[in-house]
């Protein structure tokens, strides 16, 4: 009986030693949801979810914010949201866009160089200096559209990103066929 | 079992899956190969301008046959060239050739059907190095002519030692006979380009694979092996069994080696190049003639064309033109399908280039080939996994497909796919299985770049804003450090700005010894204010406080009858101007200043011991000025420093006065107000009348003139002004202890007074416009300073 008992106590005290040095040693550092949720997300940082960048919308999801405030993720990206954190698929908070890429495009002859878009880029996707022509850098550019409000002159568009051979979808009904 | 054994051993392996289409390879390889009248126009695609390659030609430009269009130094170049002479009319997107027909740069050059060609320098292969023979090959603008396109030079440049080299012959896909007829009629060549790939990589073994029903090619290619001494000891022909798709890389390997290209490696990590024999064509002609890649056998053939056959076409030569050439058969269905029916595609637009991997041109009556009729649902039969090359389960594929699951689908490995059709040939309920299949590789390619530029995006976005932070930090630390620069100038500016509030004080209270009767309030109030800090003092302080609070209230009083007293004596003339300037309000802390002022002195004078309180409460006065009432604070620093010039002026050498009079200029330039220009005279009057009566006052200033002369101009101006304030406060203790208790009787009356007095808005107004200009004044001694002490 004591034995039992005294054998019980020891082994009790042995593992809660492993265990507590376990905790301490493989520590996790941080919440993981995080970062599985933000490489879920587009990374445009174009803010519409109303946290400033991807990061703090996959902090603020961790954290019990809805899933459903990523526009440009559309509804693919709350889907997978929506699996990862065990919740209800919900319909995209914004209105209904398309999803078709957008990418910024200067009127170059406009451009006064105020700098303003290079400011509002979070990409660091525009190139110029002041008084000088900006310039978008196409590969780079998230389509956030940040650049569109704080342009003085509106030179900015935003031009959907034009299908090539390598990119199409073979979605072959789309393709008006010319009779010979 | 290493390859050479395997080859040595003379088997073949089965092809796992597999179909026997019908193979109709009868209607086009009945005739040599023949030449079709030269196109009006030709669209060379340049799909690497823009991205790796820079133009060599431009619009208007005439170029000759075999003239390169483009250079690049790019590893994956293909080089383009004009396939006859003529000029180039544009560079511009054109419609491709590709399923899709999406505009591409193309270079159009219109034939003047004179065909010039730019001279070619032909070379013997065995005299070059292997880098010269890279070169050619890779100037000659050699691709992959199986239908891959992909660049040979570097396919011929393997990383891993290649122990065995095959020669695709085997042009599995029904209606294709351009491999088989170029084989029966250039099979010298062939060989020739052969011999030059195996100097290249130096394969231990060579295996040309032929299909069965093509024997006439493999007799042609077996006798002209036999004549080529380098390639007879290491080469043979294998002949091997018709069915589709034997063609394909990977399912070639697997029939002559017994060996699967593991899934996403490159046969090269197996020791195994293989080329297309139009490739060894184009390689014998790059090399030995120098002549760049810019025809190629296609065959043309189906039941809407009268002349089926196959034929030299240059790269860029029209659809429409071929079509127009043989006699298409006017159908309303008619369409034209580029490659094979198995894995060809339907062109949308005629008018698009033969390019260096199009091999067929397929030309199907209406109902020759079988039109995939309304999709059905799968019944589940598995006919789909058995004939499968890449043994793949192309339900489960096409069931995630639909579903657009892609990932699941990719985990059924998707991605190793040929798409050759197998699947949507057996298939019970003619399902385009391959279509869902592309569409879903198309969508899985596009769902990587998206990652790929995500991840970009967010490094970037990372990158800013660490680089934002980086610059906030260094902006603060400039700041702190501005801060502390600034801080430590001002420390030893202390003392001027206490002897520029003590001028203040002083100001005031000669204002308000120059105003008339109505003032009364004003000390009333300043009597009152001053009771209150006092009962407000030592409430907190202790009772031995008690009695030099009481000091300083007697003086405050002493000092508010003093006031009532001189105003009586000055001019009504003078009063009437001098009321301008002060609002009443205003007048009223400023008096409260003095007499704190005024109290302080009281307590200096007054035994040691009291010393402290007394300077607590001339701090205090001072602090409340400041925060209560900065403005008149200011003026009254304005007036003392007007009055301290006028008596330096006065008083002073003639160089002092200069300095004093400049700034009073300026004083009086500056702002453009009257009623600015009214206070600045009447503290100058009153400083005047200061120095004049006040004679020990004068001696004072001249005392301290002295060594002020030597310093800036507004330190001697303040500290002049703080003498002054100085002596009259000494003054005013003189004349104000008698009269203590009088005074506090006027107050009480004053009291009364004060609430119906009332100034305009008008007067405020100037107030503190005359306010502005003394701060303005203020902040530019202040920077001249600053400037002088940095100097």
């Amino acid at each position: 009986m004591l034995t039992a008992v005294v054998l019980l106590t020891l082994l009790a005290l042995v593992f809660g030693v492993i265990l507590g040095f376990a905790a301490e040693k493989f520590r996790v550092e941080g919440n993981p949801i995080v970062d599985q949720l933000e490489a879920l997300l587009p990374q445009t940082q174009c803010g519409q979810c109303g946290f400033p960048g991807c990061r703090p919308y996959a902090e603020a999801i961790a954290n019990g914010e809805k899933i459903n405030r990523c526009p440009p993720g559309g509804t693919a990206t709350m889907e997978k949201l929506a699996d990862l954190m065990g919740v209800e698929p919900e319909p995209l908070s914004a209105e209904a866009q398309d999803q078709t890429k957008k990418v910024a495009f200067i009127r170059e002859e406009e451009c006064i160089g105020c700098t303003k878009c290079i400011q509002a880029c979070p990409v660091d996707a525009i190139v110029g200096a002041g008084k000088l022509m900006h310039t978008v850098l196409t590969v780079n550019c998230t389509g956030c559209d940040l650049c569109v409000e704080p342009c003085p002159v509106d030179c900015i568009d935003m031009i959907p990103v034009a299908q090539n051979t390598r990119s199409w979808d073979w979605r072959l009904n789309a393709i008006p066929v010319k009779t010979l | 079992m290493n390859l050479i054994d395997i080859i040595e051993q003379n088997t073949l392996w089965p092809l796992t899956g597999g179909i026997h289409p019908a193979e109709m390879k009868h209607l086009s390889n009945q005739t040599t190969i023949a030449r079709l009248p030269l196109a009006k126009t030709f669209y060379i695609p340049l799909p690497q301008v823009g991205d790796s390659a820079l133009l060599v030609v431009k619009v208007g430009d005439r170029v000759l046959k075999g003239q390169p269009l483009t250079k690049s130094a790019g590893a994956m170049y293909l080089a383009a060239h004009a396939p006859t002479s003529g000029l180039i009319t544009a560079i511009t997107p054109h419609a491709s050739n590709h399923p899709s027909a999406l505009p591409e740069l193309t270079c159009i050059i219109e034939a003047d059907g004179k065909d010039e060609s730019v001279p070619y320098h032909s070379a013997a292969a065995q005299e070059l190095s292997k880098e010269e023979l890279i070169a050619r090959i890779r100037e000659a603008g050699i691709a992959g002519m199986g239908g891959a396109m992909f660049p040979s030079h570097i396919k011929l440049r393997p990383a891993a030692k290649i122990e065995l080299l095959i020669i695709n012959g085997v042009e599995c896909e029904p209606y294709i006979s351009s491999d088989d007829r170029l084989m029966r009629e250039h099979a010298a060549n062939i060989v020739a380009g052969i011999e030059i790939i195996q100097q290249l990589i130096g394969a231990r073994r060579i295996v040309i694979a032929i299909e069965d029903n093509k024997a006439e090619a493999a007799a042609a290619m077996t006798s002209a092996i036999a004549q080529s001494a380098a390639l007879k000891p290491i080469a043979l022909v294998r002949v091997i069994p018709t069915k589709y798709p034997s063609g394909g890389e990977k399912q070639l390997i697997q029939i002559i080696t017994g060996k699967e290209v593991p899934s996403g490696s490159i046969p090269a990590q197996l020791g195994i190049v293989v080329h297309n024999v139009g490739t060894a064509y184009a390689i014998r002609d790059a090399v030995v003639e120098g002549k760049p890649l810019i025809e190629r056998v296609v065959t043309v053939t189906g039941g809407n064309i009268e002349q089926n056959g196959n034929y030299w076409l240059p790269i860029g030569t029209p659809v429409s033109h071929v079509l127009q050439q043989l006699k298409l058969r006017k159908d309303k269905q008619a369409q034209v399908i580029v490659g094979g029916p198995m894995m060809g595609y339907a062109l949308p637009d005629a008018n698009v280039p033969v390019l260096k991997g199009t091999n067929c041109l397929l030309i199907p009556k209406r109902n020759e080939l079988t039109h995939a009729s309304a999709e059905r649902a799968c019944i589940r039969c598995g006919e789909c996994a058995q004939v499968c090359p890449a043994s793949l389960l192309p339900q489960q594929l096409y069931w995630h497909a639909k579903a657009e699951e892609y990932d699941k689908a990719n985990a059924f490995n998707l991605q190793d796919c040929i798409e050759c059709g197998c699947c949507a040939f057996v298939c019970p309920s003619e399902i385009p299985l391959v279509k869902y299949y592309r569409v879903a590789k198309a969508a899985i390619r596009k769902d990587r770049a998206e990652k790929v530029q995500a991840e970009q995006a967010k490094i970037r976005f990372e990158a800013r804003i660490a680089r934002l932070e980086q610059e906030k930090q260094e902006r603060e630390a400039k700041a702190k450090e501005a801060a502390e620069r600034r801080k430590a100038a001002m420390n030893n500016d202390d003392k001027d700005a206490v002897a520029a509030a003590l001028a203040r004080v002083q100001a005031k209270k000669q204002a308000q010894a120059t105003t008339a009767p109505s003032n009364d309030a004003i000390a009333a109030a300043v009597a009152r204010a001053k009771a209150k800090k006092q009962q407000a003092i030592s409430a907190t302080d202790t009772a031995t406080d008690d009695k030099k609070s009481q000091v300083a209230a007697a003086i405050a009083r002493a000092k508010a009858k003093k006031a009532q007293a001189s105003a009586s004596d000055t001019s009504a003339a003078s009063a009437s101007t001098l009321d301008t300037p002060a609002q009443d309000s205003k007048q009223a802390q400023i008096a409260a200043a003095v007499a704190r002022a005024k109290a302080k002195k009281a307590a200096q004078t007054a035994p040691a011991q009291n010393n402290e309180v007394a300077d607590k409460l001339a701090t205090d006065g001072v602090e409340q000025i400041n925060s209560t009432n900065d403005k008149a604070a200011r003026v009254a620093a304005a007036v003392a420093r007007a009055k301290a010039k006028k008596t330096a002026a006065t008083e002073s050498s003639v160089e002092s006065a200069e300095a004093p009079s400049t700034d009073q200029k300026a004083q009086v330039a500056a702002p453009d107000d009257k009623a600015a220009r009214v206070a600045a005279a009447v503290a100058r009057a009153k400083a005047k009348k200061a120095a004049q009566t006040d004679e020990q006052a004068a001696s004072e200033t001249t005392l301290t003139e002295a060594p002020a002369t030597q310093e800036k101009a507004d330190e001697k101006q303040a500290k002049i002004a703080a003498a002054i304030a100085k002596a009259k406060a000494k003054k005013a203790v003189l004349s104000g202890s008698d009269d203590a208790e009088q005074t506090e009787a006027m107050s009480k009356q004053a009291d009364d007074n004060s609430e119906s007095s009332s100034v305009s808005a008008a007067d405020a107004k100037k107030a503190r416009i005359a306010a502005a200009v003394a701060k303005a004044k203020a902040k530019k001694a202040a920077e001249q300073d600053n400037q002088e002490n940095q100097s």
